[in-house]
């Protein structure tokens, strides 16, 4: 196997593209969860019920966590996006940028600041 | 784990798993730091140096399995003593109108989140550090991740400072 080929190769590998369009919708899905409200289930730790979607807080029973919820619903979308993308043809897998992985991030990071508007008072 | 319970208090246990959670963290922070500093400002060469030489002269191949194992059980055990957070932590903080401390609690769980779900790709490109394609990607993915770790880490250590430990 020459040079060439061998530093190019895992750059198309399936497992590689499906890590890559993971953590990338992960990403965008967890912020889309997060303001529009989609977890896939509500827990209230108060009382350790759990309900299906979102739920809000109930009556004397504490609050209501959504946050397990937005990571079930983002991790599901994001594998199933990145069994999608891994099943791609080489050709095309190989055109998704790998700074992807940290341009999104980085650029949700004002959005996600922006989420929590509530909590910036002075 | 009702079981522990005959043994410890509530609170030890409660205080047990903060003090595991917050050792993670200590471990992961260092550990990416070096990997971080690796990347950013590599050693010229392998000849004998000072203090800053030797910080950054860490492989960081070896370094990312142990950084992948550390976030993810640090985050189990921060997704597990979330739940008491939320009841005794949380709403006291509220009370006492301390709003931008929670906002920047609240910001942290997002920003490790979207780490734990960046670990696959950043596993796998350290996994191929001897791929030149992979260099800006990896290098760029460890300072994100390494950048989340610290802030993580400090957002932390004052919302104990506010109420944690004792509280």
């Amino acid at each position: 196997m020459s040079a060439a080929t061998e530093t190019a190769a895992p750059a198309s590998s399936r497992f590689g593209t499906f890590a890559l369009v993971f953590g990338i919708c992960f990403a965008i899905l967890y912020v889309v969860c997060d303001m529009a409200a989609l977890p896939m289930f509500t827990y209230h730790p108060g009382t350790d019920r759990i309900d299906p979607g979102f739920a809000p807080a109930r009556r004397d029973e504490g609050p209501a966590m959504y946050w397990y919820g937005w990571i079930a619903t983002s991790a599901l979308g994001a594998s199933i996006l990145g069994v999608l993308a891994a099943l791609l043809p080489d050709k095309i897998r190989r055109k998704i940028p790998l700074a992807l992985a940290w341009v999104v991030p980085v650029a949700l990071l004002p959005v996600l600041i922006y989420s929590l508007k509530f909590y910036w008072r002075w | 784990m009702d079981f522990v319970l005959d043994y410890i208090s509530v609170n030890t246990f409660w205080t047990i798993l903060s003090i595991t959670h917050a050792l993670l963290a200590v471990a992961l922070l260092g550990a990416l730091t070096h990997q971080a500093a690796a990347v950013l400002a590599p050693p010229r060469a392998r000849a004998a140096g000072g203090f800053v030489t030797h910080f950054r002269s860490v492989s960081g191949p070896k370094y990312a399995a142990a950084v992948c194992v550390l976030w993810v059980i640090a985050f189990i055990f921060g997704g597990w003593i979330y739940t008491k957070y939320r009841i005794y932590v949380r709403i006291p903080i509220e009370q006492e109108g301390f709003w931008k401390t929670l906002g920047s609690f609240e910001l942290k769980e997002h920003l490790t989140t979207i780490g734990l779900g960046l670990l696959p790709f950043y596993w796998h490109l350290w996994k191929n550090a001897r791929n030149a394609a992979y260099d800006s990607a990896r290098k760029w993915l460890t300072i994100v991740l390494a950048a989340i770790c610290w802030y993580a880490f400090l957002t932390g250590h004052v919302v104990n400072n506010v109420r944690g430990f004792g509280s």
